[in-house]
């Protein structure tokens, strides 16, 4: 016993030792010794970063036996999450990562995703143009609206536009999503300004807004559960989160989406980016283009019930999509995209943290 | 007489009163172990409230590759953490408890530096030092995150338990022609033993546990269970990672009831002969 | 052999050499491997997020290694004042009621007998073994508008109407006590233990009534011990950031999401390194009270 101890306690310290040794080495060997691979030769796995719960188990085990590879999944918690990865130099260890349009103009501008050739995404044309902001260096995966979602029986108000929100009999009733990029634009319509402001003056008079907004929030984030469990009456929240609140409340379904009348909802796009010096490039194209393939999407959105810019994935999609109660609404056209708003991104985040400490 | 039945009584009452209110505090303590093993039973597709009794996420789990595979990702690493910081720890423990040099203090104020600094400063302190030497993220980085902050609570539990009065039991040892080698496992380890036991246990809690570092320093192959479980925060949690956890804890006090078993039995068999 | 050791200086090189044997090879051994360690991932890194917290900010969120004091500058800003005192508060609340609740407590089982008392403590790390984000969860579950502690309510007709125990004060204390609770039981518990049975019976044979005695022996003998969990405890509540998320509903920003933030959505890495500091110099000062009372290598952890 105290012999096969004092084995395991030896071979542990040269592991430590290696350990500290392998924290050295690769600062010499860094640049330079990942020779890329031979395109003749075809790769056997793909690292993809994206969201979780956001692609169907199904549609990778088939994509993995039709080619023979591995596909890696790891999952962010933040969209920001993408953003460091890519930025921060650990990109290259991904062959693909889900990014969202508000920072597209950034990475572009700074190298930092390649450039992406369409002629092996040949089912890329299926996407529709409309919502493609960044066509030479992404491949959009699904959407998702911000709308105002509540249960009509327990809403004390009926909420026709932004400003309905700030109605004092809402107190504590609002569950709504997070993040300075999601919340200030509503503030900026409210006001009737561009939801993608870089006035500074406008931004403080929408931090004034969501102050108010604030008052009658109960929860940031988790919208489905305090919607279906009846912590909140009224959400500001995703499509897709919205159809399953809706799915879960079962036949008699008292949540409804909000009538707008002339106030635009946002409409975000998540998106797959290849990070410059992915390793796997060959399988990622294989990649983008199966799941731009009609067939495998609708597949998808019927267990992912987002907004899809692929028209011919929607047309052929099952019927519980395209019944869906979370998308029967008629302001489907009145939508604004998040724009890249560069520097003052940082006058955004000044205000977001100042609505977060509170008085 | 009559006086030591009243201290006698009061003791009682006091007693009685530290009883409940012991089980009131591990109530408290294990509530949210309770719910959380009750809700592995919900039929529903995300845990947003109870929705009737079912028993299929204990048979869906197994199939659930991401999450089989960061349930195993995270108790290699924890295992392997722990193994060097108690290592690590241990060797160092004696080393700053009995050898004078030129860097203890210094070393000994490093040590706390872990303990006392929110993981979260540690953990970005070592993302900025990967990235700048080119250190790929993954298995290798998170290890070494875990370590650092492992290392410190293993060397001051352990250094806890070495007396202070210096190494007499060895020098007899020695003298009687045991080598180093052979006294430090036939003296100085079994003396400090509860102490080595007590930060591998720590070590590995609180390695499997981790969110902060591990979110900070995982690479693309592979997560840890706690990250996993922070990124199923957008939708909400499914009720088969709650039967993962149920099974995990019921294996670990299965393990510690089975250790404690064969602890006694071992013991009375030394007694008997 | 014999024959040389008249020699002095010979036999100074022989004690020397046997010094190295006996001292300096079995230290290096022992101190070595931790020493590596702390100084290439602790002392290094930690020097390197000071270095950052003065360089400057690039358009994309980038490094600029470029001197400058303006992360420094922000944090005089009044929003980072009152983060700072908010989390120093909800810190400060959390540690005392560890205390309160955590003292008894230890006390309790530390007059077990020794098997009955390692027992009993591992009967409190038992649910650290289930992650901390699914406990937390659990006390949505229980609390929640429909759930069972307002089912029972309404149903025991304690009230008409369910209440809102969800994302207040009241629930994010609650889940900071009971991830917390340990740091402070563990380091109470080994102290007491540590306390000498004939001090307390000497103590109370003079003629000190038990109040005395526990205020004039006792809580003066586990001072190290309570030092240690008002450290344990204290410190990472102000660094923690998941419970406040996810049981206040995000309402509210701590220290820990601000650096967060920083390093994540917001991407300004010399302004995280710079509140990283401050927590730093805090955490410091703390330790620097510390020693004042007692010695940093008694401070008792486990």
């Amino acid at each position: 016993m105290k012999r096969i101890l004092s084995g395991v306690l030896a071979s542990a310290m040269l592991l430590a030792l290696c350990a500290c040794g392998g924290g050295k080495t690769p600062a010499e060997t860094a640049p330079g010794t990942d020779a890329p691979e031979t395109p003749a030769e075809a790769s056997t796995e793909l690292n993809i970063y994206m969201w979780q719960q956001y692609i169907s188990d199904e549609l990778i085990a088939d994509f993995e036996s039709q080619n023979n590879c591995t596909v890696n999944l790891s999952y962010m918690s933040d969209n920001a999450d993408a953003i460091t990865k890519l930025t921060a130099g650990g990109g290259q260890e991904y062959d693909l990562i889900m990014t969202c349009d508000a920072y597209m103009e950034s990475l572009i501008a700074g190298g930092y995703v390649e450039e992406l050739d369409m002629s092996q995404v040949p089912n890329a044309s299926n996407i529709n143009s409309a919502y493609w902001s960044s066509p030479k260096h992404s491949i959009p995966y699904l959407g998702n609206y911000i709308y105002v979602v509540y249960n009509k029986e327990t809403c004390p108000i009926e909420i026709t536009c932004y400003n309905d929100l700030l109605d004092p009999s809402l107190k504590g009733q609002i569950s709504t999503i997070d993040g300075a990029r999601n919340l200030f634009p509503i503030a900026l319509i409210a006001l009737g300004y561009d939801p993608n402001s870089t006035v500074e003056s406008e931004i403080a008079e929408a931090y004034e807004w969501l102050v108010k907004f604030n008052e009658n929030v109960v929860a940031y984030g988790a919208a489905e559960q305090n919607l279906t469990n009846g912590t909140a009456s009224v959400a500001l929240t995703y499509d897709g989160n919205a159809s399953w609140a809706m799915a879960e409340m079962g036949e008699e379904n008292p949540l409804v989406v909000a009538p707008f009348t002339d106030d635009a909802v946002q409409l975000g796009f998540d998106m797959y980016v290849m990070p410059t010096g992915a390793k796997h490039t060959d399988l990622a194209y294989k990649f983008l283009d199966y799941i731009c393939t009609p067939e495998v999407m609708a597949k998808n959105l019927e267990e992912f019930p987002y907004f899809c810019p692929n028209d011919a994935a929607v047309a052929a999609a099952p019927e519980s999509y395209r019944n869906d109660p979370a998308k029967d609404f008629d302001y489907k056209e009145n939508v604004f995209f998040q724009e890249d708003v560069g520097d003052a991104l940082t006058i955004y985040n000044d205000y977001y943290q100042k609505l977060k400490v509170g008085q | 007489m009559a006086n030591l039945t009243k201290v006698q009584r009061r003791r009682k009452t006091l007693g009685v009163l530290g009883d409940l209110y012991a089980i009131l505090i591990y109530t408290v303590l294990y509530i949210p172990v309770v719910v959380m093993m009750i809700f592995s039973f919900n039929d529903q597709r995300y845990n947003y409230y109870w929705s009737g009794f079912t028993t299929q996420w204990y048979g869906k789990l197994f199939g659930n590759h991401a999450l089989m595979d960061s349930l195993w990702y995270s108790i290699v690493i924890a295992v392997l953490a722990t193994v060097i910081s108690v290592v690590v720890g241990t060797l160092g423990a004696l080393g700053l408890k009995r050898y004078e040099f030129r860097m203890k203090k210094f070393i000994n104020g490093m040590i706390f530096i872990p303990i006392i600094v929110p993981e979260i400063v540690l953990a970005v302190a070592l993302l900025i030092i990967f990235m700048n030497v080119g250190f790929a993220l993954g298995m290798g980085s998170i290890l070494i995150g875990h370590c650092t902050f492992c290392i410190p609570y293993a060397v001051v539990t352990i250094k806890g338990r070495i007396s202070g009065d210096g190494n007499t039991l060895e020098e007899a040892s020695m003298d009687l022609g045991a080598n180093r080698i052979q006294t430090f496992c036939r003296v100085t380890l079994p003396s400090i033993m509860p102490g080595v036991m007590s930060a591998a246990f720590l070590s590995f809690t609180l390695s499997i546990d981790d969110v902060v570092m591990s979110n900070m320093l995982s690479g693309a192959k592979n997560t840890t269970l706690p990250v996993l479980i922070l990124s199923m925060n957008k939708s909400g949690v499914t009720p088969d990672v709650n039967a993962l956890t149920t099974i995990m804890i019921l294996v670990i006090v299965a393990c510690m009831l089975l250790s404690n078993a064969v602890k006694a039995a071992l013991r009375k068999r030394s007694q008997a002969a | 052999m014999s024959t040389h050791i008249n020699d002095t200086a010979d036999l100074q090189a022989i004690s020397r050499k046997r010094d190295v044997r006996r001292k300096t090879i079995p230290a290096l051994a022992q101190a070595g491997p931790v020493s590596v360690w702390m100084i290439l991932f602790v002392t290094l890194p930690m020097l390197f997020i000071i270095y950052i917290s003065f360089m400057s900010r690039g358009v994309f969120g980038d490094v600029v290694y470029e001197f400058s004091t303006e992360s420094y500058q922000t944090l005089l800003d009044a929003t980072y004042f009152k983060v700072i005192l908010k989390s120093l508060q909800v810190a400060l609340f959390t540690t005392v009621l560890c205390l309160l609740l955590g003292y008894p407590f230890a006390y309790y089982i530390a007059r077990k007998p020794p098997e009955t008392a390692s027992r009993l403590i591992m009967l409190i790390m038992i649910p650290f073994w289930t992650n901390s984000l699914m406990r937390l969860n659990s006390w949505l579950l229980l609390f929640q508008t429909s759930g069972p502690v307002n089912n029972f309510l309404q149903w025991a007709g304690i009230v008409d109407a369910p209440i809102t125990f969800v994302y207040t004060d009241g629930l994010v204390v609650l889940g900071m006590i009971t991830n917390m609770l340990p740091f402070a039981v563990l380091p109470l518990y080994s102290s007491i233990e540590k306390l000498q049975k004939s001090l307390l019976e000497a103590s109370s044979d003079l003629g000190a009534t038990p109040r005395e005695t526990f205020f004039r022996v006792t809580l003066p003998l586990t001072f190290p011990g309570i030092f240690s969990a008002v450290i344990l405890v204290f410190i990472p509540s102000l660094g923690i950031y998941t419970v406040s998320d996810m049981l206040g509903g995000g309402k509210v920003l701590y220290i820990g999401n601000i650096i967060k933030n920083q390093f994540g959505a917001i991407r300004n890495w010399p302004l995280g390194a710079a509140l990283s500091v401050l927590l730093l110099v805090i955490t410091g000062a703390l330790i620097f009270l510390y020693t004042r009372f007692a010695k940093l290598e008694d401070m008792e952890v486990v």
